[in-house]
């Protein structure tokens, strides 16, 4: 079973080097060689199960090779916009790798893509992307729409499709045609355009917040407000995030950025001013 | 990551002052990523005697306990308080009883010595070898980060409000680099004839 | 009356006696008498070495025995029940304590296992109780802070001697003295005997012993007190004495260990305590 599964799961990959070609011919003739999309492939038969045995320390916790994952992120639809609120943990294992990670990607001025899974990942192929979008502008003079930029990256991603490629990530935009839009992509291939979307290892806590507190008519300050709680809701409780609380909101006319504020002091004014987090000691007994 | 010592998470720390000791721990007690309660102390009172247990929670609260009679049956029978020395080799013995089925916990021992005065810490594996220290002792998920700190931090001699802000800052520090400790801290800071518990507030993600 | 109860079960009287313990009280009774004395600085224990014939070797005979390197035992009454006693106070001592604590028993919680062994024997189906008295002497270190400095810094009556502020126990540590008998019961004295001569050598005691005694009168008090009641000639070979004193290092079997110190109890030589005896 395993080995029908590995046989017809494989595909992809084994296609990839015509398909990629094409991608390479046709885009990217006068690409520098680091953006080349060649990568270097582990001398074995099976790149992709070698790879899982080296860094997917779920399965293996003694594997090598510890990719940094572990996130919180959201991002929704409002009449104002499209908030997107981000932590700013890495972990590697238990090990807090960095507090201060930017897990907001901007694209460019209109467009937002956020990081969950694999760093490395996140940020390289969002960073392709912008370029991609760059390029589109360039060749058909307007702006790339959320939905062909959210699309360009999904089938990026599918053509890696089980070579171990881990991202969950948010494209938030707004355009003339579609208004404010939000795409869910991940590295399974999925696409999902929605109105409410919390991706990671915080995903269920800040879904929880999210869900009970959420309206399309929100106000902007509210809007901003709810994305920063259910952020703060997601780091108390969730192990592998925490850190600093980025968020954005995306306008008509380009995001704007709102702060890139540490959990703590947010976390003791929450709980001290507002009454909330009554599960936290404060003082000894 | 589904070792039985790093499933529920937090960290211990112990460290010799001048005529004092101190020893600390984290509050957190979670279920992998989920934290589940930030009320889970992990130091226990035995009369003069100090154990820290970090490790599997049902471990922690079953050794605890199960230490707590023995150290009562102790009193009751000679009529005295256990000393940390000889409370240390209790507990190596007693953990080297389940040698072909180990608790999962990683204890700590911290405590005056009742006849000299002179500071005890030492430290064991789940099997109850003992590790006698000078200066400092670690235990949990967040061990290597509090070697790290320990052994820039500490220093000998330190007074007991010295050592409290030398433990404090330890852990505290610690932890904030481990995903499954923190959510606040215990620190004792026992001298002759005196013992000072007091909270941290720490980091709540 | 005493046949009806006589079996080797023991078993309640009518009146509530259990009259087989009264029997093995009376096999201590006819015993050859032991005593110990409880100094300052440490205690004595002491017996008569009877040989029944001129042709027995003497010297491979011992009464009194090392329990640990703190604590000493003699007993009157039987011998082979004595050396049971010996055999399980010595692993008692291990199993029970040293193994678990890394430290030796106090006097007190070896005293109450080997009471409790004979206790057992008082209660069990098919067994007897043990037909010995027990005299048990030993040193505790104690857990309290020593004192003595801050005393004798406080500027006190000079003459007055006082060479430890120990007065015994598990807290402050120091010399302890006690008696077991075959029910189990124990009790702590200051000197005391047992056997057959109990009663003079007890009479004795409380005529010559005194508060403030060191080791050195109190090995002196013990001869007399054996000479009242002895019936042979007294002399290195005859008698047995046991002494817990200061830590005897040369009997380590090693030096410059750190923090190693020698046995308190040891047992006297024939030559010391003929010393002692040409002093008496």
């Amino acid at each position: 079973m395993d080995s029908l599964v590995a046989r017809y799961s494989r595909p992809a990959t084994l296609n990839r080097e015509t398909f990629s070609e094409d991608l390479q011919d046709g885009l990217h003739d006068d690409m520098n060689p680091g953006l080349s999309l060649k990568f270097a492939m582990p001398p074995v038969a099976q790149p992709s199960a070698w790879l899982r045995a080296a860094t997917d320390d779920h399965a293996n916790p003694n594997c090598p090779i510890k990719i940094a994952h572990g996130t919180t992120t959201l991002a929704f639809r409002f009449q104002g916009g499209i908030i997107v609120a981000t932590d700013s943990r890495a972990t590697a294992g238990n090990w807090i790798a960095s507090q201060t990670v930017k897990k907001v990607i901007e694209i460019n001025s209109c467009l937002l893509g956020t990081m969950a899974g694999g760093a490395a990942d996140c940020q390289y192929w969002l960073a392709w992307l912008g370029m991609q979008c760059r390029l589109h502008e360039l060749r058909h003079k307007r702006r790339i729409s959320v939905a062909a930029a959210s699309k360009i990256l999904a089938n990026l991603v599918y053509q890696y499709k089980g070579m171990g490629l881990s991202m969950g990530t948010m494209c938030a935009g707004v355009t003339k045609e579609e208004g404010p839009a939000l795409y869910y992509i991940d590295s399974d291939g999925t696409r999902l355009a929605g109105n409410l979307f919390c991706v990671g290892s915080g995903q269920t806590f800040a879904y929880g917040v999210l869900d009970a507190e959420y309206r399309y008519d929100l106000g902007a300050d509210e809007a901003l407000e709810l994305g920063r709680r259910s952020i703060l809701a997601a780091t108390h409780r969730d192990a592998y995030s925490g850190g600093y609380i980025n968020l954005y909101h995306v306008k008509e006319d380009g995001w704007v950025k709102h702060g890139f504020s540490d959990t703590n002091p947010i976390f003791w004014k929450t709980k001290l001013e507002k009454g909330e987090f009554t599960n936290v000691t404060s003082a000894l007994d | 990551m589904s070792s039985p010592f790093s499933i529920n998470g937090g960290a211990c720390v112990a460290m010799v002052g001048k005529d004092c000791v101190a020893i600390a721990c984290d509050l957190r007690l979670g279920l992998q990523a989920l934290t589940v309660s930030n009320n889970f102390p992990k130091i226990f009172q035995y009369g003069d005697v100090f154990l820290g247990l970090t490790g599997l929670a049902t471990d922690v609260s079953t050794v605890s306990d199960l230490f707590r009679y023995k150290v009562n049956m102790y009193r009751l029978r000679e009529e005295r308080n256990i000393a940390p020395s000889t409370f240390a080799n209790l507990v190596s013995s007693s953990l080297y009883e389940r040698r072909f089925g180990p608790y999962f916990v990683s204890p700590v021992v911290a405590g005056l010595d009742p006849k000299s005065g002179r500071p005890f810490i030492c430290g064991f594996d789940s099997i109850g070898c003992i590790d006698f220290a000078k200066d400092f002792i670690v235990s949990g998920t967040a061990s290597e980060q509090l070697f790290g700190m320990c052994e820039s931090l500490w220093e000998p001699d330190l007074g007991p409000d010295d050592l409290f802000e030398t433990i404090s800052q330890a852990l505290l520090s610690a932890v904030d680099r481990d995903a499954l400790s923190g959510w606040g801290a215990h620190v004792y800071i026992v001298e002759k004839d005196k013992v000072t518990k007091r909270l941290l507030k720490g980091r709540q993600d | 009356m005493a046949d009806r109860y006589s079996f080797s079960l023991t078993t309640f009287s009518p009146s509530g006696k259990l009259v087989q313990i009264e029997y093995a009280l009376n096999a201590v009774n006819q015993g050859v008498t032991a005593l110990g004395i409880k100094a300052t600085n440490g205690i004595v224990l002491a017996t008569e070495k009877k040989s029944s014939s001129p042709l027995s070797d003497p010297s491979s005979l011992s009464k009194i025995s090392l329990i640990t390197p703190n604590i000493g035992m003699v007993y009157a009454g039987m011998g082979p029940d004595y050396r049971v006693l010996v055999d399980r106070a010595r692993k008692v001592s291990h199993t029970g304590y040293k193994r678990i604590y890394n430290e030796y028993p106090p006097t007190r919680i070896l005293v109450q296992d080997v009471a409790r062994e004979m206790q057992e024997a008082t209660q069990s189906g098919g067994v007897r109780p043990y037909g010995v008295s027990l005299l048990v002497a030993g040193w505790d270190e104690g857990v309290m802070p020593d004192v003595e400095s801050a005393v004798q810094g406080g500027g006190e009556v000079e003459g007055e001697k006082k060479p430890s502020g120990k007065t015994g126990g598990i807290l402050k540590g120091g010399p302890m003295l006690y008696q077991v008998d075959p029910s189990g019961a124990y009790y702590p004295w200051k000197a005391t005997a047992i056997g057959k001569s109990a009663t003079t050598a007890k009479t004795f005691l409380e005529k010559r012993y005194t508060e403030g005694l060191e080791l050195e009168d109190a090995v002196h008090i013990a001869l007399l007190t054996l000479k009242e009641t002895i019936e042979g000639e007294m002399n290195g070979d005859s008698i047995e004495i046991g002494i817990v004193g200061p830590p005897a290092d040369h009997l380590l079997g090693v030096e410059g260990v750190h923090g190693a110190t020698g046995p308190r109890f040891r047992k006297l030589s024939p030559q010391e305590i003929e010393d002692y005896l040409t002093n008496l």
